[in-house]
């Protein structure tokens, strides 16, 4: 896929950038509004990373080109203010969603995925691993194309990690990804402890290989092997 | 009183030596004068009191009597002439309501003339009294002046327009900077975030890093936290959320209960639900914060196998858990950054709690009873 990450603060942007490209993306990067405005009308992107604040312009203004050009580029805006009108005034401008900084890559990348998976599979967007298949709009989990249940946040983790394929993700963003603000209390932590052991327990109980893998308590991965 | 009996002797002296007759008073005098014959050569007078009988009252009365001795026809005779006090008393009395009851009545107008005047005098300055203390750097309502002539009280006023105005706009920079702050933060923080997870994708990750980049990791989501705790301070007393709904409250407290269940689950807690059906005109994410706030609060601070009651009417909303220590200050809990040393919180949660209360006109009170912690929100 091809992402255009538009970021002025460096180190994010290089962060952004190194990990989309390790999942096998092509990403272009710019820091201004200029430079943005010029790769934007010269190329097509599947999904525009757009921060908002940009010290030659207003990120909101790329937007508004983008739609007058009728580009097909999905938007994620990234944003430092969390101010309801400014995500609603984004929204409504076109953009596909809003990510408030801080985030976690792994989280920026499953809304990326999100956001393709919406306009480009229009609905019919089913996530195939091996044995595994969820269709993440119906949510729906299969194995060996037998049913399996889960409930909502087990549903949420599974995707996320999915999303995230051989990525290390922090307990710390499985916890946000799940309880959003509130994640900060005390034992969330062992929540996605839990949470993990309950859709290793389904999966495996369905004939479905574990692909989880602990990584010393910090986290977990989703890989084959 | 004395000189009335000595002109009485004097006139019974004239008389005897005009009429050669003993002078006898009339009734409406209201004297006693008796006369007895006497060997007495001595002209002496003795002034006395004494008591003797009225024979027009039938009664004894106490009186003044003088002695004295007069001639007629060569007879030396003694005179005692007596006047009663009671008469006198009398006499005092009516002197007195004369004089006294006019300057009382005289000292009332006085002093409602005074009262009222100085009423209407400290009026303006009352009114004055009354804006200083509804004034509220929290609300955008100005300060109200007060119209008066009074110059002081004038000089007062516009001394105080001054100092509020200052005050506003003092404060206002301080919440301006309050959240330029907090932004400003949240870009270094996606930065430290984004280069931790860079971090945990590494291969070279061992236990011992792992266990630093759990700590990290747990540091900037409370920094996070802090952060975002503070700009909602900041957005709630700017007023920022108003995205008012009709929002039926108990089932918003039900759908709470499931975002929470595995936290609640976790710790054993029994959920005791009294929902009466209620609507309130509420925003939203308002709404969310308050019971997100209550909830975790009660989460957090009760003891394993606890419980958490919940009390719903039209009219207020009871929050009520078991706890780990007895009760807390009842003001101070409400303050910024107090928390008790066990919590891992930001110490933010109930002085945000108490902004919304503020900010929605709601009365946020808590209490320790019956070893319960008890968080009363009544809507008015």
């Amino acid at each position: 896929m091809k992402i255009l990450i538009v970021e002025d603060e460096e180190s994010l942007q290089k962060s952004i950038h190194q990990y989309l490209i390790s999942e096998g993306n092509v990403c272009d990067c710019a820091s201004t509004y200029n430079n943005a405005y010029q790769k934007i009308a010269l190329y097509a992107y599947d999904c525009v990373l757009l921060d908002l604040t940009l010290p030659d312009g207003e990120g909101l203004q790329l937007l508004k080109f983008l739609k007058k050009m009728n580009k097909a580029d999905g938007v994620l805006i990234i944003s430092a203010r969390d101010a309801v009108d400014q995500r609603i005034e984004g929204l409504s401008l076109g953009a596909d969603d809003y990510l408030v900084k801080p985030f976690h890559l792994s989280e920026l990348y499953a809304r990326i995925l999100a956001i393709i998976r919406r306009r480009q599979f229009n609905g019919n967007d089913r996530i195939i691993f091996n044995e595994l298949e969820i269709d993440s709009q119906a949510m729906e989990v299969k194995v060996n194309a037998q049913k399996v249940y889960f409930t909502r946040k087990e549903f949420d983790l599974l995707l996320y990690f999915m999303s995230n394929k051989s990525k290390v993700i922090s307990k710390s963003a499985a916890a946000v990804h799940i309880w959003g603000n509130e994640a900060d209390m005390a034992d969330s932590f062992d929540f996605i402890y839990t949470h993990i052991k309950n859709i290793r327990k389904k999966l495996t109980d369905a004939g479905c290989k574990d692909y989880f893998h602990s990584i010393y308590g910090v986290g977990y991965k989703f890989v084959e092997s | 009183m004395d000189d009335q009996l000595e002109e009485e002797l004097l006139e019974v002296k004239q008389y005897t030596a005009g009429k050669n007759n003993l002078y006898q008073p009339n009734t409406f005098e209201e004297l006693v004068i008796q006369y007895k014959k006497t060997a007495e050569k001595s002209n002496t007078k003795i002034i006395a009191d004494t008591v003797f009988y009225n024979t027009e009252k039938h009664q004894m009365e106490t009186g003044r009597y003088l002695q004295s001795a007069i001639t007629l026809n060569g007879d030396r005779y003694k005179v005692s002439i007596i006047a009663s006090k009671v008469e006198n008393e009398e006499q005092i009395k009516s002197i007195l309501k004369v004089i006294i009851l006019p300057v009382l009545a005289l000292l009332i107008i006085l002093l409602l003339v005074n009262r009222f005047m100085i009423r209407s005098l400290w009026n303006p300055f009352k009114q004055l009294l009354i804006n200083i203390k509804a004034f509220n750097v929290n609300q955008d309502v100005p300060f109200k002046p007060v119209k008066t002539s009074i110059k002081e009280f004038s000089d007062l006023n516009s001394a105080f327009i001054d100092l509020s105005s200052k005050v506003k706009s003092d404060y206002k920079e301080i919440k301006l900077f309050t959240e330029n702050a907090s932004h400003e933060m949240m870009t270094p923080l996606a930065v430290i975030n984004s280069k931790l997870d860079t971090m945990l994708q590494s291969h070279l990750l061992g236990r011992e890093e792992s266990e630093l980049l759990t700590d990290m990791y747990k540091a900037t989501s409370r920094l996070t936290k802090l952060n975002q705790s503070l700009l909602m301070l900041v957005k709630i007393d700017n007023n920022l959320l108003n995205d008012q709904e009709d929002i039926l409250i108990s089932r918003a407290i039900e759908e709470k209960i499931l975002h929470f269940q595995e936290l609640i689950l976790k710790r054993k807690l029994t959920i005791h639900l009294h929902l009466e059906p209620t609507t309130l005109y509420i925003s939203q994410q308002l709404l969310e914060i308050l019971l997100n706030n209550l909830f975790s609060n009660a989460i957090r601070h009760n003891i394993d196998t606890g419980s958490i009651d919940i009390n719903l009417t039209a009219t207020e909303l009871i929050f009520s858990n078991t706890s780990v220590n007895g009760g807390l200050d009842e003001v101070k809990i409400f303050e910024r950054f107090y928390k008790d040393t066990t919590s891992e919180g930001t110490g933010l949660g109930l002085s945000i709690l108490k902004q919304i209360c503020n900010r929605l006109q709601y009365e946020l009170k808590y209490t320790y009873e019956l070893n319960l912690h008890h968080f009363i929100i009544r809507f008015s």
